[in-house]
């Protein structure tokens, strides 16, 4: 493994940790940002489909210790990283920075609404029917991590996209 | 062979993928394992013990809002046991019947939330009592103000407490008044307001009257504040009434967890049908 790949693997315990005792709880509508899976957006657009599935999965494992819930959570991110690893812009591809700006904010919607789907889908917490669940809250969820991917692209993964 | 190689490399990342969603299926299915009930336990006791380190930097900025309340609650409580020695008094008769409530009092442990989630993905309350505290799964969790939940996981120094605003909660409830009894579930939207189903259109029952939980229920002791009616619809068979919860979910802070209520006797024959058919025999 190489040095990158150990400092992902930090970055990644560190907003799971940051997601589960910090964004988990700013709700808006009930529904709050995802870093993990902008995390894994991100991923999949840098580094190839395979490692992203690999990370999605420790993803999901760091997820299920933290909520309790393991199973759910391995799948969600699994399927949520993989998805995302379509949208992967190899190095050879000379893509411009706004075609990666682009392709990782795609990422970033189909792997929140495939994550969002198969959690809403083997959790129901506040009640709401599973159509509600999947397509309210996962709109919902995909336009906050939507916002917060633009922000947080601007700021700092400009520059790592670029590269 | 190296056909097979060739292939195996080349359909790698579907391979993963199918491995890691395999992986997430099994542990889905053993859910109720021990490995995994033991993971759900650690997680559980970091989560809330990072939590509880949050919540006390927290509470040094609501600490003015918490003493409000908790002399609120100290205020009812003095009322309340004025009301009770003055009726004491009076019903001194009726000491044979309450005698055999399965309610004792010096039994209660108390406890503080340490975390609370209610949002899409997650919607429950961490105590910070675990099975060192004595705190035992399907305890009833309750307020001065009325019922709060059940516990459904217990870790060495943690709870996890399913409170009655999820929709996989229900418990049976009566009317103050006229006795009659439903099903009390929460099935989303306000976080104030649940349900009472099963009430026969033949109960006298009225606007604002209370209701606390019934000692028909299997986990919960009877007589537990739950909340007054705001809407009565009738149906054909059965009324459908809204209820306003007695308790306040989003200023919780100290719980009380009641005694396990073991009736293993009354499981048994509720469960057992041979029970009936022995006895039946000559």
């Amino acid at each position: 493994m190489t040095k990158k790949n150990y400092i992902y693997i930090l970055l990644l315990c560190i907003i799971s940790l940051v997601q589960e005792f910090s964004f988990s709880r700013m709700t808006l509508f009930n529904v709050s940002a995802d870093a993990v899976t902008i995390f894994l957006a991100f991923m999949a657009v840098t580094t190839s489909q395979k490692v992203n599935i690999s990370f999605g999965f420790a993803a999901g494992v760091l997820g299920g210790l933290l909520t309790g819930n393991m199973g759910l959570h391995m799948l969600a991110r699994t399927v949520g990283s993989f998805t995302a690893g379509y949208f992967h812009t190899p190095k050879e591809s000379h893509a411009t920075i706004n075609q990666k700006s682009k392709r990782f904010y795609a990422a970033v919607i189909v792997a929140g609404l495939c994550t969002n789907a198969i959690l809403s889908a083997g959790n129901d917490p506040l009640g709401f029917s599973p159509a509600y669940r999947i397509v309210v809250f996962g709109l919902l969820e995909s336009l906050f991590n939507l916002i917060f991917a633009f922000v947080v692209n601007w700021l700092f993964l400009r520059q790592s996209l670029a590269n | 062979m190296r056909k097979f190689f060739t292939l195996f490399v080349e359909y790698s990342t579907w391979l993963l993928f199918v491995l890691y969603c395999s992986i997430g299926f099994l542990f889905i299915r053993l859910q109720q394992d021990d490995v995994q009930a033991k993971l759900h336990n650690e997680g559980i006791e970091f989560s809330a013990a990072v939590n509880e380190q949050l919540m006390k930097f927290n509470s040094l900025f609501t600490l003015k809002k918490e003493n409000e309340h908790l002399m609120r609650v100290n205020t009812d409580l003095l009322s309340r046991i004025l009301t009770l020695e003055t009726a004491n008094v009076d019903e001194r008769n009726q000491r044979k019947i309450l005698a055999d409530t399965t309610l004792n009092a010096s039994g209660f442990i108390m406890a503080r939330v340490v975390d609370r989630k209610f949002s899409d993905r997650e919607n429950m309350l961490v105590i910070d009592a675990g099975w060192r505290k004595g705190i035992k799964k399907d305890m009833t969790v309750l307020v001065p103000e009325g019922l709060v939940g059940r516990v459904t996981s217990v870790s060495e120094h943690y709870a996890k407490v399913l409170p009655l605003i999820h929709p996989d909660f229900k418990v049976i409830v009566a009317a103050d008044s006229c006795q009659s009894m439903g099903v009390l579930s929460w099935n989303g939207g306000r976080e104030f307001i649940a349900q009472v189903e099963h009430i026969p259109i033949s109960s006298h029952i009225k606007l604002n009257e209370r209701f606390v939980t019934s000692d028909f229920s299997t986990f919960s002791i009877r007589g537990i504040p739950v909340g007054r009616v705001v809407r009565i619809k009738p149906d054909n068979l059965f009324y459908d009434v809204d209820i306003w919860l007695a308790v306040d979910f989003s200023t919780l802070s100290q719980v009380l967890i009641a005694p396990l209520k073991i009736e293993p006797e009354k499981i048994r024959i509720m469960t057992d049908d041979t029970v009936t058919i022995n006895k039946k025999r000559p």
